[in-house]
């Protein structure tokens, strides 16, 4: 990254909780009212650092929208500006 | 069957969507059925190039179970305004009757019949507009689109979801509520759900039912899908960083299972119930009759109408003939067999298209032409065995008299099978010819009924790297250094050491470097484009609109089919091949500048058949630039078979094939040959009594293609219907399954008959083997003969002969420059490019009493053909140009023409010959004593030129360009350089003679090598003429080097060929040294090591003075060695590319 620069949006780590069929049921403890869009991003394979992402656009039970995504090889969750 | 299936895929593309789809239709119809699909839609973009291909696979060919085959296609609708910026959107249709076909191929030869328009006929976008759809709705069914272009999503996407809903309805009053359907996709994009929903809301409001469809891109796995991202950014020009919102984002477009795209719809299990509904209505089957005749199929009297004409003709052919008698039997059997298959009106017609070639040939050739007693073409192929061909004038070689079974081309039992396809009657014609007689066909059988076959290019490691190297954002040069190396071999394997050897390890081993070498065998053998065939033509009597899509081919006056050899076979299309052969338009040439040189005319079929000198030259192997034997292969093995006849050399031209080479006849037949000639009474061994019969005439080995039926049939009791079907199954891609079957029906058949198991499996391994390709008897006969004419025209015509080759380039093993010293080391005379003599195309002439090959000035590279059809024709009609000044003004070259040709050395005759043209006055000043290419150049500089605008050529004034000062004349290396530069060849000193005296002294002259011992360890420098690495040489490769006084055959293993690969693959000019051979008449060098030759010699050398060269100034070798290795630099760059042949996939 170049000095004085600084990226926007970087996704933070989230503590996102599942259901059976793998989509979110609740993201930092707060559950999920319903799914508005789930979709994958993966790009860059052919540099030395891939993207995969499976994202969801959520509703929230505190009425916040939010979007989670989980990292197809890392497995974690991140939680990013949607 | 799967019936639980609940999901039917009604929209994937296939390769044959053109760099929008990653799999073959045949791994889509294998990996469906792998998946437990009971049904499956092909639906690629504006086109059917796959459909039939697909179909056949999903009846069982490859795939596992048999899965219903869904005719369908993505169409281009223009949603604009018709002088509006274009903007389309796509819709799925899929055929439910036969009236939906005929629409469908209609509607798609609309979307391409305006993509040829433009100047250049560069393919455009094609596309149909909604009036047109709904004209052509009949019997489809329509599917409202993809995700992300379909009419309704993209209008939705747009913010235009009230002008969606009004196309929906538009759509629905033209297809009605059973056949239009709204289109519902999960591509995992990120609106999927909103749009979705969108989708089945305006579905419910219009009561039209959704239906979920996945729009795959490929048949599985992750590279197959990294392959589809790659082609979009080829497809665009773009890089995959540019291409990145272009591309499909994810990997869900590869094929999933039933389940998984159930469970992609959760929300909308209607519309996956919905797909079976619509597959179950979609009954048509591509497969059946598509309603196709030919001319004259089932014309009343057909059988009476070739039987009359066979009859007249046999009277006149055999009129007197020893073979009267049996060509009269002969006849009748093929007449009886004709009848019985209902083929009489496939004769007509084929007589009918050889009158129109001879009234074309007539027009071509002109009536005085030495050529016009030629026939128009000749036969190839199975055909040629036939006595109706022969008669009819399809073929040229008697079949009674060269003892020809047509049974091979026409068999009753194998005619009558289901799915038997026409006899095949190729038909070879000089190019020019055919070039003609391609248009003429389409205006007499009318331009709707006819068409040539299409053809797929596919993906081979050359365009592989280019298109994906660039896609992958690799340098420039590093994906041309590697290109030019993986060149001639087609082995996917092999590109990572190509790589290595090109651009080093280091880089070899970064990321994109490694993602091209993994992405390169996931490309190979996928269509990236379609072609025209080279001259396969389909003729109909109803439209061919209505049984397959037809669009403009490149070449103007041509249209194409969407379907290729094999898929308009499977559809029963007579295809009839016009083909161009390169050898009989340079025979055609040859005899017309034999009449034109020598006063009268030749006739090429008064020559004796056993002309000792031709014999002795093709046993010696002395075939450069002759038909079939002129490769190397063929040249080491002439000193062995040793032709005498005819026949014999029918034999040579099936032998040196892959299917007798990979089915092991080669070495067994000429050690029999060799046995026989020393002890005739050696008998021959069969590997059982029952093949005797069969293999006699080719000394108990397969050579022939129609042998492995007869041997099938002999030794394993086939009838013959089971026999032809093994050979068709060994010449198709698709039959790997096919041949295992085959084969446990031989090794059954042949145990019944008493053939133990090892020698069934012997022989069935030669079958097996002969699988890569051979000629049939027939074909090799009709060749021998032309091989056998070409090698007389090159022994007594010789220079009419070389100067018919040097104008049909490219063609043969040799470039020209390689067949030009051939001709020289014979004592072929040659002159170079001159304004004043030459004319577009090469010439004999008479120089000094000699006929001289004159260079044509078509051969200066860069020049415009137009500008020398001009300036030659300028000449012809008011004489012969006074000087560089005149030309220039009168003949309308461009300044750049005028400077090419002065660097080939046209214009040295021209050269301070500054007089007026009318006055023809002795030259004003005198013109310098030696001129040369400079001072051609000066003038060309200061003579002005013509200026091109548009179609028009505003001339020169004819001033007098200023004298050139003195300058200093191009060196022998400079002008060798510039030979090569400007027409590809040199005629004077070859380069390696220039070298010569500054290489090590023990690096040898190629006649040398002759005085060496065998196993003598030796070493050889020369230009690499060809470089060959067969398939069936385990991985050997063949160089051929020429230096001055003629060729070198080097055999580089595969070590040294490792060690060495960039100097084998790419260097024009190497060093070799190695260990010699001589066996039975041939000389190789069994390479230990070779290096491209970039510096003559490693410590300095004394230089002399050389002798004037023909009359050109005093030679100036460069005396320094860095002058001397820029100028070996320099020809390497310059040198001509040596032909390659090698591995295909």
């Amino acid at each position: 990254m170049t000095p004085g620069l600084r990226r926007l949006y970087v996704p933070r780590r989230a503590t996102v909780e599942t259901g059976p069929g793998g989509e979110p049921s609740a993201v930092d403890g707060v559950a999920v009212e319903a799914v508005r869009e789930e979709w994958v991003a993966e790009d860059r394979w052919w540099t030395p650092h891939p993207l995969g992402r499976h994202y969801f656009e959520l509703v929230l039970a505190d009425g916040r929208n939010t979007v989670v995504f989980r990292g197809i090889v890392s497995k974690r969750w991140y939680q990013q500006r949607g | 069957m799967a019936s639980a299936a609940p999901y039917v895929e009604l929209h994937a593309h296939s390769a044959f969507s053109f760099l929008d789809g990653a799999s073959t239709p045949m791994e889509l119809a294998a990996a469906a059925a792998k998946l437990g699909y009971t049904a499956f839609a092909l639906t690629d973009h504006d086109g059917l190039w796959g459909s039939m291909e697909f179909v056949q696979a999903c009846k069982g060919i490859g795939a596992r179970e048999e899965v219903k085959a869904i005719t369908g296609a993505e169409l281009t609708v223009r949603t604009s305004a018709p002088r509006a910026p274009a903007e389309y959107a796509h819709l799925t249709l899929l055929v439910e009757d036969g009236i939906g076909y005929r629409n469908l191929c209609r509607l798609l030869t609309a979307a391409h019949s305006h993509t040829r328009d433009s100047s250049q006929r560069t393919a455009e976008q094609p596309w149909v507009t909604v009036e047109q759809v709904e004209e052509h709705a009949g019997g489809l069914v329509c599917l409202s689109g993809c995700a992300g272009e379909g009419m309704l999503a993209a209008a939705w996407e747009r913010g235009g979801a009230a002008g969606g809903a009004a196309t929906a309805r538009r759509l629905l009053r033209a297809f009605g509520r059973d056949r239009f359907r709204i289109e519902l996709q999960r591509p995992y994009w990120r609106r999927d759900r909103s749009r979705n929903r969108w989708l089945a809301g305006l579905a419910d409001r219009l009561g039209a039912p959704a239906v979920a469809t996945g729009n795959v891109h490929s048949h599985g796995g992750k590279w197959r899908a990294h392959l589809q991202d790659a082609f979009v950014a080829v497809r665009l020009r773009m890089t995959l960083e540019e291409s990145e919102p272009l591309r499909r984002g994810n990997s869900s477009s590869a094929l999933a299972s039933p389940r998984t795209m159930a469970a992609r719809f959760a929300e909308h299990p209607e519309a996956v119930a919905e797909t079976l509904r619509v597959a179950e209505r979609l009954e048509f089957d591509l497969s059946r009759e598509l309603g196709y005749r030919y001319p004259r199929e089932g014309e009343p009297g057909v059988d009476r109408k070739l039987a009359e004409l066979c009859g007249t003709l046999l009277a006149g052919r055999y009129d007197g003939s020893s073979h009267r008698r049996k060509a009269e039997a002969g006849l009748e059997k093929e007449l009886k067999t004709i009848r019985a298959l209902g083929l009489s009106g496939f004769f007509l017609l084929h007589h009918d298209l050889l009158v129109l070639a001879r009234e074309v040939a007539g027009e071509v050739r002109g009536r005085d032409s030495a050529r016009s007693i030629l026939p128009p073409g000749r036969g190839r192929g199975s055909s040629v065995s036939s006595i109706v061909c022969y008669l009819t004038g399809l073929s040229h070689i008697d079949p009674v008299a060269n003892d020809l079974n047509s049974s091979r081309f026409l068999n009753e039992e194998v005619g009558k099978q289901v799915g038997a396809t026409m006899p095949d009657i190729d038909l070879d014609f000089p190019r020019d010819i055919r070039e003609v007689l391609i248009p003429r066909v389409h205006e007499r059988y009318g331009a709707d009924r006819s068409a040539l076959v299409a053809a797929f290019p596919t993906y081979r490691p050359r365009g592989a790297v280019r298109d994906l190297g660039k896609a992958l954002g690799l340098p420039a040069h590093e994906i041309e250094r590697v290109a030019g190396m993986v060149g001639f071999h087609e082995r996917s394997g092999e590109i990572e050491k190509d790589v290595v050897a090109a651009i080093g390890p280091e880089r070899a081993a970064t990321s994109r470097w490694q993602m091209l070498l993994r992405l390169c065998p996931e490309a190979m053998g996928l269509p990236r484009h379609a072609s025209q065939h080279p001259g396969g033509m389909v003729i109909s009597t109803r439209p061919l609109v209505d049984v397959c899509p037809v669009v403009p081919a490149a070449m103007e006056g041509r249209q194409i089919v969407q379907w290729d050899k094999d898929s308009c076979n499977d559809a029963g299309f007579l295809k009839i091949d016009l083909l161009g052969l390169g050898m009989l338009s340079a025979v055609e040439r040859c005899v017309e500048e034999v009449g034109r040189t020598r006063g009268k005319p030749f006739d090429l079929s008064r020559i004796p058949m056993d002309d000792p000198e031709t014999f002795s030259s093709i046993r010696a192997a002395e075939t450069t630039g002759v038909f079939q034997i002129e490769s190397r292969a063929q040249m080491s093995m002439l000193p062995r078979t040793l032709p005498e006849t005819l026949d014999d050399l029918t034999v040579q031209v099936a032998l040196v094939r892959p299917g007798p080479i990979q089915g092991g006849a080669v070495h067994p037949y000429i050690e029999r040959l060799k046995r026989r000639r020393e002890d005739p009474g050696f008998e021959v061994p069969y590997e059982h009594p029952l093949l005797e019969g069969v293999l006699r005439d080719t000394l108990g080995t397969i050579v022939f293609q129609e042998q492995v039926i007869e041997v099938a049939i002999a030794l394993a009791g086939f009838s013959a219907a089971q026999a032809d079907s093994l050979r068709r199954a060994m010449s198709r891609k698709r039959s790997a399954e096919e041949m295992n079957r085959h084969h446990d029906h031989f090794i059954a058949g042949a145990e019944e008959r008493g053939v133990s198991e090892d020698v069934a499996e012997m022989v069935w391994g030669q079958i097996q083997g002969f699988s890569g390709f051979g000629f049939p008897k027939a074909h090799s006969a009709a060749f021998g003969l032309l091989a056998y004419q070409s090698a007389w025209l090159r022994i007594h015509r010789a220079q009419e002969f070389l100067c018919a080759l040097l104008n049909e380039q490219p063609m043969g093993f040799y470039p020209p420059d390689a067949l030009v010293h051939e001709a020289q080391r014979r004592g072929v005379r040659l002159a170079g490019p001159d304004a004043n003599r030459s004319r577009l195309l090469c010439h004999v002439e008479r120089i000094e009493g000699e006929l001289t090959v004159r260079i044509g000035l078509g051969y200066v590279k860069g020049v415009r053909e137009e500008e020398m059809e001009s300036l030659v024709a300028e000449r012809e009609r008011s004489g012969d140009y006074a000087g560089i000044a005149d030309l220039a003004s009168r003949s309308g070259a461009g300044r750049d023409g005028l400077e090419r040709l002065a660097w080939a050395g046209a214009l040295d005759n021209l050269v301070g010959r500054w007089a007026s043209r009318r006055s023809m006055s002795p030259l004003s000043s005198p013109p310098p004593a030696l001129p040369g290419r400079r001072e051609a150049l000066w003038e060309a500089g200061g003579a002005g030129a013509g200026v091109r605008h548009g179609e028009d050529v505003q001339m020169a004034l004819p001033l007098e360009p200023p004298r050139a000062p003195e300058l200093k004349p191009l060196d022998e290396w400079e002008r060798t350089i510039a030979d090569y530069r400007s027409i590809g060849m040199t005629l004077d000193e070859h380069p390696m003679g220039l070298m010569r005296e500054e290489l090590d002294p023990e690096v040898l002259h190629s006649c040398q090598l002759e005085r060496s011992e065998n196993g003598d360890v030796v070493e050889v420098a020369g230009m690499v003429v060809a470089r060959q690495r067969p398939e069936t040489a385990n991985g050997i490769v063949f160089m051929l080097l020429e230096d001055e006084r003629g060729t070198v055959n080097l055999v580089v293993p595969p070590p040294v060929y490792e060690r060495c690969r960039a100097a084998v693959r790419a260097a024009p000019l190497v060093r070799a040294k190695g260990r010699l051979e001589r066996h039975e008449g041939t000389t190789n060098v069994i390479v230990s090591a070779v290096g491209e030759l970039d510096r003559p010699k490693s410590r300095r050398s004394p230089t002399k003075p050389k002798t004037e060269r023909r009359g050109g100034p005093p030679t100036h070798r460069p005396e320094r060695r860095g002058v001397r290795e820029r100028a070996v630099a320099e020809l390497r760059a310059v040198a001509p590319a040596g032909h390659s042949f090698g591995r295909r996939r």
